[in-house]
């Protein structure tokens, strides 16, 4: 099975179930990862590469949210990475998404390099973002997918990686499809777990989805407007020494 | 017929029992499917078409059993020429929602017979963007989402591409229509009944979704797609579909309820916290009893009707134009004009024996055809009580 009817398999692969984390719940932390992005970027295929699933080979559009979890293990700490796989029409963000936005502790905006619209339209999901009152130390990452499709690409690393300074995001080139290309999946997904990680030693199990949404609004903006001025917050910056298929923080 | 109207044999027609069609042996199975094979003939051939029994077989068990019944039926239950096609529009690409239709319809591999050659399938496919777009550009005001390419490929896959325009802008205009807004909001609302209809039911397990704050998005692609974008087995989709025809448009939103309810043991288990639950309800297990769960939605309409519950719960029923028209749309199918088209077609077909149906299955079944009936007409209900017994098979 492959896409967004069943999903399931993807959770299994490391013998666990969605509901496993019984398991040692006072130990696995649980951090929320919500992948925004234009309609067929690529978000869905991301995420399933990424829990362990084949690129599927009759991708769907998918509907609503669509939910994936992985468990990943940084440092020796087992952490639970939760994604929630949105729908690209602007129709659902509008009505049905924001709902997932709550207490995120992560975003991965994403585009695909074969499509200009996808890259132009990254600001209204960054904006869109910002209205959510996510909190300024909610890390973002920018993801360039389909790197693998030279002969049709329109968009180029240099724009990608501007904009991804601009807003002060560590930036990926990636394709979902090949691992030849740019940086490898799983790797984006372990990035954003090792700084959740770092970032947030203290945090207990549930407790990160009622507390985590400390920063305001107002703050949030004063911090996007200085986009220069925030990188004094970030704990830590991409280890360059991984950074080797395009990443440019 | 046109080569256009051509319905293609895709999918292996019911040689055996439809999907969940549970037989105490073979001959009984037999026997109950030709004897709705009979009494659907003779409602199709009666002049006008008996469209009262045509719903109610669409509801009981099995539904309307095959696809050729399929093709003749589903326009009555909707009222609808299959002949009379919209007018092609030359214009189709120009339409705002034509990239994103083209988007979608590019990734529905899954929904084509698997095996399909690949050039077969792209035909197919650039007549279901045409199909799509051309009821978007007859009715300006209705939007496309993400979905509706789920509807419309089943409707292509059984009736052929004319005959989908015809049925497809028909239902847009109706039991889709909320959908199809410039925003979602109205679909938020039609979601909206879910959790009352389980609170009457099982008020445990309602304060259980309600402490989990799962909220009603997994059933959005149930809702919006009729089904069509979660279960793989083509047949039970279509078995579905005949269902909702001959129902009322929140008929999705009470079947979820009795997935759910069904479904409550496995989470009552689960952790009690969204994303656990949600990751659960979303995926909808590709065994469960259809037609035990369609009686469990029917009897679940009768018990808590959507007035009702509006009331209750402070839902918008009458802001949906999807459940404000449609008694309208019910009751002008009761009144169809006799088809000739139609009774050249099922002619071929007559020389069965008469309707006859067996009178032992549950009464909760034939509640529910006597409510797919009476929604419109409170006079005609209770000639249907009284017959209802005789029809059933």
């Amino acid at each position: 099975m492959e896409g967004s009817k069943n999903t399931t398999g993807t959770i299994l692969e490391e013998g666990e179930s969605s509901t496993a984390s019984q398991e040692s719940p006072s130990q696995r932390r649980i951090f929320k990862v919500i992948v925004l992005g234009d309609s067929n970027v690529g978000k869905t295929c991301l995420t399933i590469r990424f829990c362990g699933g084949d690129f599927p080979q009759k991708p769907e559009a998918t509907i609503g949210v669509d939910f994936r979890d992985k468990d990943v293990t940084v440092d020796g700490e087992s952490i639970k990475l939760q994604l929630w796989d949105t729908a690209g029409q602007e129709r659902f963000r509008k009505s049905m998404v924001q709902h997932y936005y709550r207490n995120v502790h992560a975003v991965i905006f994403v585009y695909d390099v074969t499509k200009l619209s996808s890259f132009e339209n990254l600001p209204t999901w960054v904006d869109e973002c910002d209205r959510h009152s996510l909190s300024s130390n909610v890390p973002r990452v920018l993801v360039a997918n389909k790197c693998d499709i030279t002969d049709r690409r329109v968009v180029s690393t240099n724009m990608g990686q501007k904009f991804a300074e601009h807003n002060d995001m560590p930036f990926f080139e990636t394709s979902a499809k090949s691992s030849e290309v740019g940086e490898s999946v799983s790797n984006i997904f372990l990035y954003i777990a090792k700084k959740l990680k770092a970032q947030r030693p203290h945090l207990h199990l549930r407790a990160g989805f009622g507390g985590i949404s400390g920063s305001g609004r107002t703050s949030v903006r004063k911090l996007r407007l200085k986009s220069s001025g925030l990188r004094g917050f970030e704990p830590e910056k991409t280890p360059k020494s991984k950074c080797a298929g395009g990443c440019f923080s | 017929m046109s080569t256009n109207n051509k319905a293609h044999n895709f999918h292996e027609e019911d040689k055996d029992q439809p999907p969940g069609f549970h037989r105490n042996n073979a001959s009984g199975f037999e026997l109950h499917k030709r004897a709705k094979l009979v009494a659907i003939h003779k409602a199709l051939q009666s002049d006008p078409v008996d469209v009262a029994s045509l719903r109610k077989y669409a509801i009981s068990k099995g539904g309307l059993l095959t696809d050729e019944i399929r093709r003749k039926a589903w326009p009555k239950l909707l009222n609808v020429n299959p002949f009379e096609s919209i007018a092609k529009d030359a214009n189709i690409k120009e339409h705002r929602d034509y990239d994103q239709v083209v988007l979608d319809v590019n990734r529905s591999l899954k929904r084509f017979p698997p095996g399909m050659k690949d050039d077969e399938r792209e035909v197919l496919q650039d007549q279901l963007v045409e199909v799509i777009v051309r009821v978007l550009c007859e009715n300006n005001q209705l939007h496309y989402y993400q979905g509706y390419h789920d509807i419309c490929v089943t409707f292509q896959l059984v009736v052929g591409k004319e005959a989908t325009v015809s049925l497809v802008n028909k239902l847009s205009t109706h039991h889709l229509r909320d959908f199809m807004d410039s925003t979602m909001d109205r679909t938020k609302h039609m979601l909206n009944y879910l959790l009352p209809i389980i609170n009457k039911s099982k008020p445990a397990l309602h304060d259980f979704l309600q402490r989990s704050e799962v909220g009603t998005v997994f059933a959005l692609a149930w809702l919006i797609t009729w089904y069509g974008h979660v279960l793989n087995s083509f047949r039970s989709i279509v078995r579905l579909y005949d269902f909702f025809l001959a129902c009322h448009p929140l008929m999705p939103v009470y079947l979820a309820a009795a997935i759910v309810l069904y479904r409550e043991e496995d989470i009552m288990q689960c952790e009690c916290d969204m994303p656990f639950v949600h990751s659960l309800l979303s995926k909808i297990p590709q065994n469960l009893p259809l037609e035990k769960l369609i009686v469990d939605a029917g009897d679940l309409f009768v018990q808590y009707q959507p007035s009702q519950l509006a009331k209750e719960a402070r839902l918008y029923y009458k802001e949906s134009t999807s459940l404000t028209t449609y008694q309208s749309l019910e009751e002008s199918s009761r009144i169809q004009r006799p088809d000739s088209v139609l009774r050249r077609l099922t002619r071929r077909g007559q020389g069965h024996a008469s309707a006859a149906g067996r009178p032992q299955d549950s009464n909760r079944v034939i509640k529910v055809a006597v409510w797919a009936i009476s929604m419109g007409i409170g006079a005609a209900a209770l000639t249907v009580l009284n017959n209802a017994l005789e029809f059933w098979g």
